[in-house]
């Protein structure tokens, strides 16, 4: 026979999963979940988060009103992302967005049939999404922000008459850093010039990383790399102290101290993936939709730095900056 | 100076492993007695000490230093009314620090340390050779020497002066000559007694010896099964030889010896 | 190497001082293997630099990353002392807590003081000593850590805390408080390992959440291998030993670096680092009598120490 509170206890219980289980089964169809994740935080990897949203509205998915976002940061903790990757799987959204490598290749383990979109992925390829970035052969697609390392390397000419030796910081254990530097070597041999790799394995390293580079190389070019960029001004600090040029591969470094970068808008390829998104939800399937890299390269300059730096820029360059800061 | 009254401690109660080690003991020592304590392993002599030390807080009962109720209060801060020296010579030193850092700790026991020099007192460190002057060992002219270059009976000696440096109210002596060599022990024991004839301190020793627990102190406490089976002091005792305490030792081992019947032959 | 990098290895060297002192407080003095430095390395750092981009004066700032060290210290001997963790398992359980106290400190995965005053600005604005300016300062700074200590553990409460590690029975039996001095050392200690973190990040121009990553290893590695030169009779020597040994510790990776013979790479460090400190630790126990190093001596006599008990 159930005593008086255990029977309170039982209702109560039940009334709980109930509550909790409604929203649940009276999910509406024609409100939709997105799940963002990200390795961390970065102004890049934030900015295209915010793009996506922003796209989202354009298209009139609104937060709150028939849009729920769920977005989660890994704290650049691996084992976290996985974490974060299985709980989407439970949360069966309607599109899961990876931003960055590592997010995305978590959700390509994790969730099964569901569409997902990477973004900011350097080389999605080479990090196993998909096989044919024309025509998608499975549920991923997104946008990639693989830059050809030339054009970096011309500007470096440009700015640092006569230089002969290339520095390149980067984190070896990040697969997505060893590609960028493997296809800097490549274009700066096809313009005669010489790459010095200065490996530094987590950001603690870094320092000691720049100075090695004091006088084996004649500027610096760091491509994008987490752990590198996360304490840029690291490097700037060397470079200003020992007339080292620091060039970067995102435009947000220009601003913290390095002398100029050619970028992509992160904000535009948020809002780029936000279109690929925004076509998903309308009913189309990823592997309608082809991998994207956004073609405009901005330059952006920052003149104290270069200052700093023993850089004298000219005025053609200047010009022709769509960013520059003093 | 120290009473205990019916103190009952048990270790891991209603465990496989339980010890009743303490039962209902209760005892008095008078100012400027020195009682020693022997009794077989198990016996309840090392729990006794440590109750009255403070490293152990016994489950009933009370412990008492001249009126002063001290049984919740732990060993540090019954440090100031308590001289102890230890059985092992390391333990009650520290190898790494000089004689004259030994000394300087010994000599702050009570006091509150503040941030002034530890050796910078102006007259202590005369005061200390004085005082090791008086071991006969040479030490005053080794203070800088860290103390674990010294040899057991020399750390002992040292030990020793540290716990009477100071007014106590009790010097507790833990089985401290068990480590030491037999002309070191003699040596150690005859100075214990010197200094605690010279100073009348209450002291309690330990011991595992019959014939020194005989030949040294007042007053003689025999432990078993975590009671006090016999107290002799006086003229009876005087006149015990150690024969005559195995005998009476194997008795009290071998039978449940009541509260009142401390029978003296 | 290049000057460069030469005065780079005095600078970090002179900063790890700071750790290795810590690490010496902690592991040697108070017998504490504490791992909450790699916890308090970014905990000092992220202190400072959001109080200097508050607005704060870069001393004050500097000081505030301390005393945020200490506070850490302090939890972790709490979490020992009042709580019976284990010590090992003390120091880890703020380190992991550091991690998100330091975010949240921040407001964000790193903070940039560049720009900004910080100690060594007002420092090079007094003193212009170009490339060596840094060092300077971080000389001051070590040899003056160093001194406190030195003074410190000749005091009253010092001498106490050296006995509280080395004998805690002791001691007890001495009326020292066993609990109260693994608090106040360990508030020390981390206070010691905040202050460098704290300059690391005016240095560096940048307060980085992982920076602690190593901290310990790095700590460890310059306490042993001042050892290994100098031995610890006394707390002079073994505090000395601090600084050289954090000093030769960087001397010797930046030469490895920058011979780049052998291929040495910069990710290659940790297994050099754990080589050095095997051969310090190999090295120290061949000693002679009293601690008189006999270095290089490889007819290695058993026995050697024959003076009874206490000598390492």
């Amino acid at each position: 026979m159930l005593s008086f509170k255990k029977a309170v206890l039982a209702t109560a219980a039940v009334a709980a999963i109930a509550g909790f289980s409604a929203p649940v089964l009276a999910q509406d169809s024609d409100e939709k979940t997105v799940a963002i994740t990200y390795i961390v935080e970065h102004p890049a990897l934030d900015a295209v988060r915010e793009g996506i949203i922003e796209s989202l509205a354009e298209k009139g998915y609104t937060e709150g009103d028939n849009l729920t976002v769920v977005a989660r940061s890994a704290q650049g903790n691996m084992t976290t992302q996985t974490q974060i990757a299985s709980e989407f799987a439970g949360l069966k959204p309607d599109v899961a967005v990876g931003i960055s490598t590592p997010s995305a290749q978590a959700l390509k383990n994790s969730m099964g049939d569901t569409p997902v979109i990477f973004a900011a992925v350097t080389d999605p390829v080479a990090a196993g999404l998909v096989e044919n970035p024309e025509h998608p052969e499975a549920n991923i697609t997104g946008t990639s922000d693989k830059q050809p390392p030339k054009p970096a390397l011309e500007l470096i000419q440009s700015l640092v008459p006569g230089a002969k030796t290339i520095g390149v910081i980067y984190n070896p254990g990040e697969a997505n850093s060893v590609v960028q530097v493997d296809e800097i070597k490549a274009a700066a041999g096809e313009l005669g010039l010489e790459v010095v790799d200065s490996p530094a394995a987590q950001s603690t390293m870094v320092p000691d990383a720049a100075r090695n580079l004091v006088g084996k190389a004649d500027a610096i070019l760091l491509p994008t790399d987490n752990s590198v960029i996360s304490v840029l001004e690291a490097i700037v600090t060397v470079g200003e102290r020992a007339k080292l040029p620091v060039f970067t591969t995102d435009t947000d470094s220009v601003e913290r101290g390095a002398v100029a970068a050619l970028g992509f808008n992160y904000a535009e390829m948020g809002k780029v993936t936000g279109d690929m998104v925004a076509e998903i939800l309308a009913g189309k399937t990823p592997s309608e939709i082809a991998v994207v890299v956004p073609g405009n390269q901005d330059l952006f300059l920052n003149m104290k730095a270069a200052e700093a730096m023993g850089i004298t820029v000219p005025d053609s360059v200047k010009n022709s900056a769509k960013k520059v800061i003093e | 100076m120290l009473s205990l009254s019916d103190i009952r401690l048990t270790f891991n109660p209603g465990t496989a492993t339980e010890v009743r080690a303490l039962r209902n003991v209760s005892m008095q020592i008078n100012e400027g007695e020195f009682v020693t304590v022997i009794g077989s392993n198990g016996a309840g002599k090392s729990t006794l000490l440590s109750t009255v030390v403070g490293t152990v807080k016994p489950d009933e009962g009370s412990v008492k230093l001249d009126g002063l109720d001290v049984t919740d209060w732990p060993a540090a801060k019954r440090a100031r009314y308590v001289g102890r020296v230890f059985q092992e010579p390391r333990l009650g030193t520290c190898s790494s620090l000089s004689i004259e850092e030994n000394l300087a700790l010994a000599a702050a026991r009570g006091k509150k340390r503040g941030l002034g020099l530890a050796l910078g007192k102006k007259d202590q460190k005369a005061m200390f050779a004085e005082h090791l002057e008086k071991l006969g060992l040479g030490l005053e002219n080794r203070m800088g020497t860290p103390i674990g270059a010294l040899s057991g009976g020399q750390r002992q000696a040292v030990s020793l002066l540290m716990a009477t440096l100071l007014p106590m109210k009790i010097l507790v002596l833990d089985e401290h000559t068990a480590a030491l060599d037999p002309s070191a022990a003699h040596k150690v024991l005859t100075l214990s007694a010197e200094i605690a004839q010279e100073r009348k301190l209450t002291t309690l020793m330990v011991t595992h010896s019959m014939r020194d627990a005989l030949a040294y102190g007042s007053r003689t406490l025999m432990m078993n099964a975590g009671q006090i089976v016999l107290d002799i002091k006086g003229e009876e005792r005087s006149r015990l030889k150690v024969s005559d305490l195995l005998e009476r030792f194997g008795r009290a081992a071998g039978t449940e010896i009541d509260d009142d019947q401390l029978v003296l032959a | 190497m290049t000057l460069f990098a030469l005065a780079g290895a005095f600078e970090t060297g002179l900063l790890f001082a700071l750790v290795a002192l810590s690490i010496f407080m902690s592991f040697r003095v108070l017998d504490f293997p504490d791992l909450t430095v790699d916890g308090s390395f970014p905990l000092g750092a992220a202190v400072s630099a959001a109080a200097i981009v508050g607005g704060f004066d870069p001393f004050i700032a500097t000081f505030f990353g301390m005393l945020a060290g200490a506070a850490a210290g302090f939890v972790t001997g709490l979490l020992n002392v009042r709580f019976g963790i284990m010590n090992l398992l003390a120091g880890i359980l703020s380190m992991v807590a550091l991690f998100s106290v330091n975010l949240r400190i921040m407001g964000r995965p790193n903070l940039p003081v560049y720009g900004q005053d910080t100690v060594f600005s007002r420092f090079e604005s007094v003193v212009d000593a170009g490339l060596w300016s840094n060092t300077i300062l971080l000389l001051i700074i070590a040899i003056g850590a160093k001194l406190i200590v030195d003074w410190f553990l000749k005091t009253e409460i010092g001498l106490g805390l050296r006995a509280s590690g080395e004998n805690p029975a002791m001691a007890e039996a001495q009326g020292i408080r066993n609990g109260a001095m693994t608090l106040l050392g360990m508030s020390i200690a981390n206070a010691l390992c905040a202050l460098a973190g704290s300059l690391f990040a005016q240095m560096q121009g940048v307060a980085d959440v992982t920076m602690g990553v190593g901290t310990i290893v790095t700590g460890l590695a310059a306490l042993i291998i001042g050892e290994a030169i100098l031995g610890r009779r006394t707390v002079f020597l073994a505090t000395l030993g601090c600084v050289i040994g954090a000093v030769v510790y960087r001397l010797f990776i930046a030469l490895a670096l920058s011979a780049g013979f052998i291929g040495i790479r910069p990710q290659d460090l940790n297994l050099i680092t754990a080589v050095v400190v095997a051969v310090a630790v190999v090295l120290s126990q061949r000693r002679g009598k009293r601690g008189r190093k006999q270095l290089f001596n490889f007819k290695l006599v058993r026995g050697a120490q024959q003076n009874d008990e206490g000598q390492d």
